[in-house]
């Protein structure tokens, strides 16, 4: 057979945001050998007719530092197209580590990711001690393919004990964590993370290690990826004001490396703060560094009605209505001198995160067949349709269907203009999907098939294939990932095939599928038929195959020394 | 408009540092009796929605920490005191009458 794979008919997605095509792909030993018309035969035939056959996902920002060492394959990773994985963000990482230091460590993951202390004392068995150690213990293990950043937090408990979340180090301590950074790097690390948010503090309250760290410090062992001439540098310092765009501008500037920083989204509270972090960054790039910024997909919507509503909880007279028993409220909300006071409310010159706009909350059920002219219609343009003021369309309509009348609201991500400036920006890396943390509050695993079924097909804020390009080659290319991101020959057969017409997240369900029997939320998804890994399909209409072709992916310092020898 | 006392729990009910999850409206609502004082507030943190029955932490009398981002909010004033300036959580006048917890919606 002159093909191990053969993808068949489908619309090449390249990843590199080039106009898609339909050609055959044939996967060779785990790699592209062929795309376009393919007549050789293959032990196994996908035909592909319909569907946009693209590079494999690559989710940047996880925590599945230890989830990996349990899941293989990083659930629910693959069933979402997504191929390969970089954990170790936010300062946290599980390597290097040293006999004494596992409980700071856990300490700090615990919090920081809410990720369950006995799922981590059930799964992880310390069975390391550099950061390669830890990824060779990975390896042939995996059913993804992964790779890491070398977490502050770790190094600097490494480097201190117990003074790391006490004091400043010594210079022969920084200087020791430089050591252990390059080992690190050495080891096959992609980078480096760290994390000075003021939110973050460990277990017992103490600030995570790398919060004491210094700018003295914090350059230091960045500058050990600058004098090499490698590696990401990810941070988390709670910094995404304007002012603070000096210090990523001297962090990129001085390192020549590229800077990761977050976060940049599109929030009513703040409404112009996304299109001014795009204008501070911008010059960065201009000057020829690099500092992208981390956006989500997934924006933060409230479907409700008012029998259940927390909306406009920031308003008083508003929010004691919403929690009145329902018939004592219905007749509130029919009362003219109520409707003034809510009517004030809204006037009020106090802030607020509610954004008082009647053209962003929708009518999106209805109860009686005589309203469903108005599904759809804002709150603004219902208020037109029946000549009325917008508050009394509004209550006027819920009234009139017993308060069952759903509407739909969003608060961050809710402006689709903005959403698609930021989703298009060059400086902007998409995904935030924390996979592997937060695991009994929330599931964003589906970061990328929302953007492809809400972002691209509803609301056709960037075309397909600028979507997997952000998904794919964009990814790659920031962190270093040699031969993946593209659908070209002498790539790696990494590949999600999916229907471009159907794709899409579901909404998060409960799953008993953790260490000790524990209960985590995942997220499944439609539209995604087939994943690839290496050649290997690992994923199918939603069932796992049970291979495991997910390899260890490690960074430019290893590779450059194992040429080397 | 109107004042209305709801009662939510008997004098005596929460043991100290206790939480009853309350049903108000159709709401839900926590009710804790923490240093003495009785607190009411939504159940959800306004941040990502994390259920505070699971998340929530106590640091002192007035301040919950929700325990997915370590968001930190007074039970007082519901102001988000970590980060500051983000959304507040929903907070509701608990009070003692007779011998009834009650919770005082004013509209």
């Amino acid at each position: 057979m002159a093909y191990d794979l053969l993808i068949r008919g489908g619309r090449v997605v390249d990843g590199s945001g080039l106009p898609s095509y339909v050609a055959d792909v044939g996967v060779k030993d785990g790699k592209v050998v062929a795309v376009g018309k393919l007549n050789d035969g293959a032990a196994r035939v996908i035909e592909a007719a319909g569907l946009a056959v693209s590079p494999g996902f690559i989710d940047h920002h996880t925590h599945l530092d230890a989830q990996m060492l349990w899941d293989p394959y990083g659930t629910c990773e693959p069933q979402h197209g997504i191929t390969t994985v970089v954990m170790g963000n936010c300062g946290l990482s599980l390597a290097p580590t040293r006999s004494g230091i596992e409980d700071a460590i856990v300490k700090s993951f615990v919090r920081v990711e809410a990720i369950p202390r006995f799922a981590l004392e059930a799964g992880v068995k310390w069975n390391w001690h550099s950061y390669g150690e830890y990824l060779d213990y990975l390896e042939g293990k995996l059913g993804i393919n992964v790779g890491g950043l070398v977490g502050h937090i770790a190094v600097r408990h490494n480097a201190m004990g117990e003074d790391a979340v006490e004091r400043k180090a010594t210079g022969a301590e920084v200087q020791k964590m430089r050591g252990l950074v390059l080992e690190a790097m050495e080891g096959g690390a992609l980078g480096m993370s760290t994390n000075r948010n003021e939110r973050h503090m460990r277990e017992d309250g103490k600030p995570v290690a790398s919060r004491l760290a210094d700018d003295e410090e914090f350059f230091g062992l960045c500058d050990v990826l600058a004098e090499r001439n490698a590696g990401v540098i990810e941070t988390i310092l709670g910094r995404n004001k304007i002012e603070h765009f000096e210090f990523y501008h001297e962090l990129a500037k001085r390192t020549q490396r590229p800077v990761l920083w977050q976060s940049l989204q599109h929030r009513w509270a703040e409404p112009n703060l996304w299109r001014e972090q795009l204008d501070a960054v911008e010059p960065i790039f201009r000057a020829g560094y690099q500092a992208y910024g981390l956006s989500h997909t997934v924006p933060l919507v409230r479907h409700f009605d008012l029998t259940n509503c927390q909306v406009f909880d920031e308003f008083p007279t508003w929010k004691n209505l919403m929690f009145l028993p329902v018939e004592v409220r219905k007749q509130a909300f029919a009362d003219p001198a109520t409707r003034q006071k809510m009517r004030a409310d809204l006037a009020s010159p106090a802030p607020t995160n509610f954004h008082r706009r009647w053209d962003i909350p929708k009518v999106e059920k209805v109860v009686k067949p005589e309203n469903q002219k108005y599904v759809g219609k804002s709150i603004e343009q219902l208020a037109k349709m029946q000549n009325k003021d917008p508050l009394d369309a509004f209550l006027d309509l819920a009234l009139d269907e017993d308060l069952a009348t759903v509407f739909w609201n969003a608060n961050n991500g809710g402006d689709w203009n903005a959403m698609g400036k930021i989703l298009r920006s060059p400086y902007v890396l998409v995904g935030t999907s924390d996979a592997g943390a937060h695991v009994q509050f929330g599931a964003d695993f589906g970061y990328g098939t929302i953007l492809l079924g809400l972002w691209v097909r509803e609301r056709q804020v960037m075309t397909l294939e600028q979507a997997i390009h952000k998904l794919t080659f964009h990814v790659a290319s920031i962190f270093g990932l040699q031969g993946r991101g593209l659908l070209r020959p002498g790539y790696a057969a990494d590949f999600a095939i999916f229907d471009p017409k159907t794709v899409q997240a579901h909404e998060p369900e409960w799953a008993n599928d953790y260490p000790a029997g524990s209960k985590r939320l995942v997220q499944r998804c439609v539209g995604m038929h087939y994943t690839v890994v290496n050649g290997t399909v690992i994923h199918e209409d939603g069932r796992m195959t049970g291979d495991l072709p997910g390899q260890v992916i490690r960074g430019p310092l290893y590779r450059q020394q194992k040429a080397a020898a | 408009m109107g004042v209305s006392f709801i009662p939510v729990a008997r004098i005596g009910e929460l043991s100290p540092g206790s939480v009853k999850e309350v049903d108000l409206g159709g709401r839900q609502v926590l009710l804790a009796f923490v240093e003495g004082k009785y607190f009411a507030f939504s159940r959800h943190c306004p941040h990502e929605e994390a259920d505070l029955k699971a998340a929530g932490q106590f640091l002192d009398g007035t301040t919950i920490r929700c325990n997915n981002h370590s968001y930190c909010y007074d039970l007082k004033s519901g102001e988000c005191t970590l980060p500051k300036g983000a959304a507040p959580l929903t907070v509701l006048p608990a009070e003692e009458r007779g011998e009834e917890v009650c919770i005082r919606l004013e509209w």
